[in-house]
């Protein structure tokens, strides 16, 4: 290991000697990890590098390293100038007009102009493109017009509060119209794609790497960015490293520079390194939660919802499983979510005698052999039925130690089964299961709530329905007053958490960034609390 | 027709083994000698005749592995749309959508047809993960595959061969040690396996890197990873056929005319130990399938492993099932071979 580190440190010397002569011969060798040139461990290989079939939260690092958008978020959430120099929206909602820089040049030497937009638009509402695209976040889309060479007029169907943050999201990552039209394989993404981004993708090897090299005429970071001008980076490699014991390894050993995705096991050993940073921020969208059935028994019956919330000791199941690394869950948003109610804070959970009382009143007196409680000879059984490629984060661990909580502490049966995605599915459709377990990462946490609650919403597995509350959502959405959202969403996190208690909120996913100290300008994305594009990292001291 | 019939004779003719040619000085002919010996020319015939039985039989075994495949993927729970669907969100226009696209509208029947039609032009069809064509898919990643996959196989039988060699008719004292170690190879998971050379190796020692398919320094840990496990089933098996082989009548005789025990190993133990070293291939090249799935998930490697991987976890019927027709091509293609060459290997077997 000493000698591993020793070898380059060597070579590093031996150049600046030789370079001695030159001026700036010692900057070249500044770090030891070679140069400008930057080496990430990433846990998820993306499905596809075509921003607009994004779909992976954890691939979202990658998106805007190669493309850009029409508008940003900054540090407070709120939308910024990106491609789009300005922008005006009409008195009734329906109109936007932006006008756009007119000194960017996609990858492959195509101009950016309002007659790309118009493409980008026109694709992603064309049939078989992306079906959950058009359907959902452009459902009230009707049109985008050229209405000069770097003016575009889009317009709605009806007004839409979050269609800025569609344009903000990597879906709304601009692509070079050529690409649109000649791309091989255009639904997979890869180097015939391309955007306007500070790094083009020129290598990419399937189960191993993704490769970048600086876009040298990159002048249109968006608003707010630490710099201007072209990314720090001349080239960098993210290689897909999906054990987690695998990237600190390499991380440990120099053989990466950065990792992201550090195990609650591996947080003590890396912040004890002080050759070594780790930042941590909670992700936005929804907490990762238990969403109750309610439209069969047991958990129809509100009392049964409740008892099992009060069952678990939800604080000491999580520091077992995560060893204090997580965030305790309080409301369906998370707490990195501007619109996230803490007035909910403690207001439940927890109560082992509250629990055993509801159930009693419940009905479900009876005990069985194994101590289960029963009713009408009926055993308390609930089952939570998960798909095993998005079982991420422990989440197995975590729903044995709920299990084994709520059979000690009130009787309850909870079965958990981790299945094929086809058999998930089905059991959805069949309506087989009590728990439903999700965590959505939307940067606007009302596109999340808009996907879980209203009556016939594409994931409302709770099969709970409340006209109240379907009003306030299709109002929040509607409007882009920030303050009326929050009041609106207040509303709602209240009605589901406190007063029906269909949702078991446990933790805010994380994410997290491990890297050797010579790396600077890593953070996450304000948006959405993920990792955010390398555009600003830089290697020196 | 003539010209393949005498290159398959040369073939055979040439072959060093043959019984007619051991030459007089050797002490021993290696195996018991079979009357009624075919001529070269006769055996070249019968060879390419089990060659084309073979080859018929191999395309029988391959249509039906494409069809299980594809019944299974009927019986499967959730269907197609499902699939395709994931975690993402479900409504009828999104379902519409994706009928429309991949033409699931249509009878299974002609589904099912269709897919063969595709499959003998050599069309895989396309992920549905990955929106790419399969065949593109599965020609990225074969060649790390097959490098990974030789290299773990040489350097276990290597290693095999020389544990057999070494410890063969040796004390019980050395036997139950090296014994001992084989069977922690084989029962100790693969991923621990990989996990720890790469802690000593890669993270330690620094010797090699962790990740990718860069040269041959890429190569060693996580071929000695695949090979460990094997040579230690392949280890054990060679040497109890060389003991046993020591005790035929034939090495008792060679003992008597002056052969070294060295020598009696190496040239005609050997070869006796190496029939059911050889059935095992089989087993091996399974192994390899398998196993290679968490090698290169666990090293960072490309190949047709890590796809698998991702393919059955997604539900990615395309790609699971040309993987299906891959590894049977692969089966068909060894037990070709394991036959050709236990003729090589046992004479006996040229006859029949």
């Amino acid at each position: 290991m000493r000698t591993r580190r020793l070898f380059p440190l060597l070579v590093a010397l031996a150049l600046a000697a030789s370079a001695c002569g030159s001026p700036g011969g010692g900057s070249a060798a500044s770090s030891s990890g070679g140069g400008d040139r930057l080496t990430w461990a990433i846990e998820t290989e993306p499905i596809t590098f075509n921003p607009h079939l994004w779909g992976q939260n954890k691939a979202r690092l990658l998106v805007f390293n190669q493309f850009d958008a029409l508008v940003a978020r900054n540090a407070n959430g709120e939308f910024v100038p990106w491609l789009a120099k300005s922008w005006e929206v009409s008195e009734d909602g329906r109109v936007y007009t932006f006008e756009l820089r007119d000194d960017v040049t996609f990858h492959d030497g195509e101009k950016f102009d309002a007659n790309a937009v118009k493409a980008n638009f026109d694709k992603l509402v064309e049939p078989g493109y992306n079906p959950a695209v058009a359907s959902i976040q452009l459902a009230r889309f009707k049109s985008a017009e050229v209405a000069g060479p770097y003016t575009i007029k889009i317009t709605l169907k009806e007004p839409d509060g979050l269609f800025l943050d569609f344009l903000a999201s990597p879906l709304g990552g601009q692509v070079s119209p050529k690409s649109l039209k000649e791309a091989k394989d255009l639904k997979a993404g890869g180097p015939d794609v391309v955007g306007t981004g500070p790094f083009i993708l020129d290598r990419y090897v399937q189960g191993q790497e993704v490769h970048y090299r600086r876009n040298p005429d990159y002048n249109w970071a968006p608003q707010g960015a630490a710099h201007q001008g072209p990314a720090h980076l001349s080239e960098i490699t993210y290689r897909f490293l999906p054990e987690a014991a695998v990237r600190v390894g390499a991380l440990t050993s120099g053989q990466v520079d950065v990792i992201e995705g550090v195990p609650a096991t591996e947080v003590r050993l890396i912040e004890k390194d002080p050759g070594l940073t780790l930042q941590t921020a909670l992700n936005s969208g929804t907490a990762f939660s238990y969403y109750f059935n309610v439209s069969r028994p047991p958990f129809d019956d509100k009392r049964v919802r409740e008892a099992f919330r009060e069952a678990v000791d939800l604080d000491a199941v999580l520091r077992s499983v995560y060893q204090g690394t997580a965030t305790r869950a309080w409301s369906i948003i998370g707490q990195a979510s501007p619109f996230y109610d803490p007035s909910l804070e403690r207001t439940y959970g927890g109560d082992i005698a509250k629990a055993n009382r509801l159930l009693d009143e419940a009905g479900w007196t009876g005990r069985d052999a194994e101590g289960y409680r029963t009713k009408d000879g009926r055993r308390l059984t609930v089952r939570t039925v998960a798909s095993a490629p998005f079982v991420r984060d422990r989440r197995d661990i975590l729903a044995q130690a709920i299990q084994a909580q709520v059979k000690q502490n009130a009787g309850i049966d909870f079965q958990v089964k981790i299945v094929d995605q086809g058999t998930a599915q089905q059991a959805a459709e069949e309506n087989e299961y009590e728990i439903f377990e999700n965590s959505r990462g939307d940067s606007d946490a009302g596109a999340a709530l808009n996907l879980i609650l209203p009556k016939n919403a594409p994931i409302n597995r709770t099969r709970f329905t409340d006209p109240e509350i379907d009003k306030w959502l299709a109002e929040a959405s509607a409007t882009s007053d920030q303050a009326r959202r929050k009041e609106l969403y207040t509303k709602v996190q209240r009605a589901v958490v406190s007063e029906h208690a269909i949702v078991f909120p446990i933790y805010v996913p994380a994410d997290q960034i491990a890297a050797r100290s010579g790396v600077h300008g890593l953070g996450f994305d304000p948006g959405s609390g993920t990792p955010k594009s390398a555009y600003e990292v830089r290697i020196g001291t | 027709m003539s010209a393949t019939s005498a290159g398959g004779s040369a073939a055979t003719g040439g072959t060093p083994v043959a019984a007619g040619r051991t030459p007089p000085a050797r002490p021993a002919p290696p195996l018991p000698e079979t009357s009624g010996r075919p001529s070269a020319r006769t055996a070249g015939r019968g060879l390419l005749r089990a060659m084309a039985r073979r080859i018929g039989s191999g395309i029988v075994v391959i249509w039906a592995a494409a069809t299980t495949a594809y019944l299974a993927l009927l019986a499967a729970p959730g269907d197609t749309v499902d699939i395709l669907i994931g975690d993402g969100p479900d409504t009828p226009e999104i379902r519409a959508g994706i009928i429309r696209e991949w033409g699931l509208d249509r009878p299974e029947i002609v589904q099912y047809l269709s897919y063969l039609g595709r499959l003998l032009q050599g069309d895989l069809g396309r992920s549905y993960q990955l929106q790419r064509g399969v065949g593109d898919i599965l020609a990225e990643q074969i060649g790390p595959s097959a490098r990974l996959a030789v290299a773990a196989a040489a350097t276990a039988i290597v290693l095999a061969v020389l544990i057999a060699l070494v410890t063969a008719g040796r004390g019980p004292w050395a036997r139950r040690a090296v014994s001992g170690v084989e069977l922690l190879a084989v029962s100790v998971p693969t991923f621990v396996i990989g996990i720890v050379l790469l802690s000593v190796f890669s993270f330690s020692l620094g010797w090699f890197p962790v990740s990718g398919d860069e040269g041959w320094k890429s190569l060693v840990l996580p071929a000695l990873t695949l090979a460990l496990p094997a040579a230690g089933v392949l280890g054990q098996v060679l040497r109890e056929g060389l003991e046993k082989a020591l005790e035929q009548p034939f090495a008792t005789t060679a003992r008597a005319r002056g052969l070294t025990e060295r020598a009696l190993v190496a040239r005609h133990a050997l070869r006796h130990a190496m029939l059911p070293g050889a059935t095992l291939v089989g087993w091996f090249v399974a192994q390899l399938l398998t196993q290679a799935i968490i090698t290169e998930a666990v090293f960072g490697r490309p190949g047709v492993g890590r796809v698998v991987l991702q393919a059955v976890t997604g539900g990615d019927m395309p790609v699971v099932m040309a993987v299906v027709i891959l590894s049977a091509v692969v089966f068909v293609t060894v037990s070709t071979v394991l036959d050709l060459l236990y003729r090589v290997i046992d004479p006996r077997l040229r006859s029949s």
